[in-house]
């Protein structure tokens, strides 16, 4: 018969999960609301784009994908009120204005012919970052204050890697020739830079800093 | 990337072939024929008439090309309209949730239109559904697009799936059963959401209502989708109701297609 009244330890011997994190309430809020604001943007664009890409498999595929971010911004929308953020426009911001730039220079190539560009811009430069910026976030912050943050950015990061593999993949089978490595090239170049002033989708310190600041000696 | 993207710029690979509106009301062997129905006459959609199979075979290639079109007309919502301004981000999101939709759409249609035995670009492609999308209020927008164009995907989705009942072919009725329950919940967002926006302006519900009948008499097909029994495609009432039509509406639906009908054999 079991004896119920022989004591077990709170935690089971393989939870190994720990209390500190990385960041607190408004901080939390703060990169939550910076990330809302990147998914929208970016539903938005691949919206915008399917009827400027002539390849059927491509537009289907910004369809799909489509929502996929859109239902991100709903699930980092909910969890802003759950840290004290009523008013959740408040927070639905850029961190900076070379973000706002970036999203400007990733939407701005609408020609037909440009759909390497489209995808470049999204799924060799933003989706990388932003894998990187979740990434961080769910590895850094508390695994037992902060899960909810945790299992919304698990659901989200299983999208992004299916994703970017399926963006990365139709970039692959759009190039065919030097030059259109070029082009890839270059445009992600370019979107890199802005990317590097902007310091990430949620600014400096978007995955951490991992320098060892040294006190010179005299 | 331009705000509202005009449709004779739609992007197409060389298989598709576009045909204006004009061209079809002008070709020489009469709309309906150049519309993919091989008949002068109206009879409702059957495996036994003689060009049953073809007809139902155009019909699945324009609810094909209609896919896309729809699938382009809900991505540019998600672009063309600022939040909070001139939409909430709950109505963007709907339209994200719909891209989606319209992408599995054109999935199962091209994959149904080769089960069917036809191919991409067999039958012409005519702008008029994204023509709809363009409005430049999205409340009229929602209206023509959701609660007409995606109304009338009701009526077209039901019609093939009693085909494919008839035909024997339990894979044609699957698919369309599924597109329905997809297009229900369309047409109820287009409900939905002129419901909400127009809550305290009788004006623009007006504007919205009246912007949905010029789309609905535009693909009235001259009478080519109604209650009679001989209406190639069958207004579909119990799917209606459903996504939100009142009797009366559907009542001016179907005799909208009754009097169009007379005007074309008058």
């Amino acid at each position: 018969m079991t004896d119920i009244k022989r004591p077990r330890e709170p935690f089971a011997p393989w939870d190994r999960r720990s209390l500190p994190g990385l960041f607190d309430v408004d901080e939390t809020a703060r990169r939550v609301g910076h990330y809302k604001w990147v998914e929208i943007k970016l539903f938005e664009a691949l919206g915008g784009w399917v009827a400027t890409i002539p390849e059927l498999d491509v537009k289907m595929r910004l369809g799909t994908h489509c929502y996929h971010h859109a239902w991100h911004a709903d699930l980092f929308d909910k969890r802003l009120p759950e840290l004290r953020e009523m008013k959740t426009e408040r927070l639905t911001v850029p961190p900076n204005e070379h973000m706002v730039e970036f999203i400007e220079a990733m939407t701005e190539p609408e020609a037909g012919h440009m759909t390497i560009e489209k995808l470049v811009g999204v799924y060799r430069v933003l989706i990388p970052h932003k894998i990187a910026a979740y990434t961080y976030h769910r590895n850094g912050t508390s695994e037992i204050t902060d899960m909810p943050t945790i299992r919304i950015l698990d659901f989200i990061l299983q999208d992004e890697f299916n994703d970017w593999r399926e963006g990365e993949m139709l970039i692959q089978s759009m190039i065919e020739s030097p030059e259109e490595v070029e082009r890839a090239m270059v445009h992600q170049t370019k979107l890199e830079k802005i990317m590097l002033a902007a310091g990430g989708i949620a600014g400096p310190g978007s995955i951490g800093d991992p320098y060892v600041e040294v006190v010179e000696q005299n | 990337m331009r705000k509202i993207f005009p449709a004779e710029e739609l992007a197409r690979d060389s298989r598709f072939i576009r045909q204006t509106n004009e061209q079809r009301l002008n070709d020489p062997r009469g709309a309906r024929v150049a519309g993919g129905n091989t008949s002068e006459n109206l009879a409702k959609l059957t495996p036994e008439l003689p060009n049953g199979p073809d007809r139902a075979r155009a019909l699945m290639h324009g609810i094909f090309v209609g896919e896309i079109q729809a699938l382009e007309g809900a991505g540019r919502t998600c672009w063309d309209f600022e939040i909070g301004d001139e939409v909430p981000l709950a109505l963007k999101m709907d339209m994200a949730r719909q891209c989606w939709d319209e992408a599995r759409h054109c999935e199962i249609s091209i994959s149904l239109a080769e089960h069917m035995g036809t191919e991409l670009g067999e039958y012409a492609e005519n702008g008029l559904l994204y023509e709809a999308s363009c409005n430049p209020d999205p409340v009229l927008r929602l209206t023509g697009v959701n609660r007409a164009l995606e109304g009338l995907a009701i009526d077209v989705f039901n019609t093939m799936k009693e085909f494919g009942n008839m035909a024997g072919d339990p894979v044609l009725e699957f698919c369309e059963d599924w597109m329905l329950a997809d297009e229900v919940t369309h047409v109820k967002m287009g409900s939905d959401w002129l419901r909400r926006l127009t809550q305290n302006d009788k004006e623009r519900l007006d504007k919205a209502l009246e912007f949905q009948k010029v789309v609905d008499r535009l693909f009235s097909f001259n009478g080519f989708r109604g209650e009679d029994d001989d209406s190639p495609i069958q207004l579909t009432r119990r799917f209606r109701e459903l996504a939100g039509f009142t009797d009366d509406e559907i009542d001016e639906i179907a005799d909208m297609s009754r009097d169009a009908r007379a005007e074309a054999t008058a």
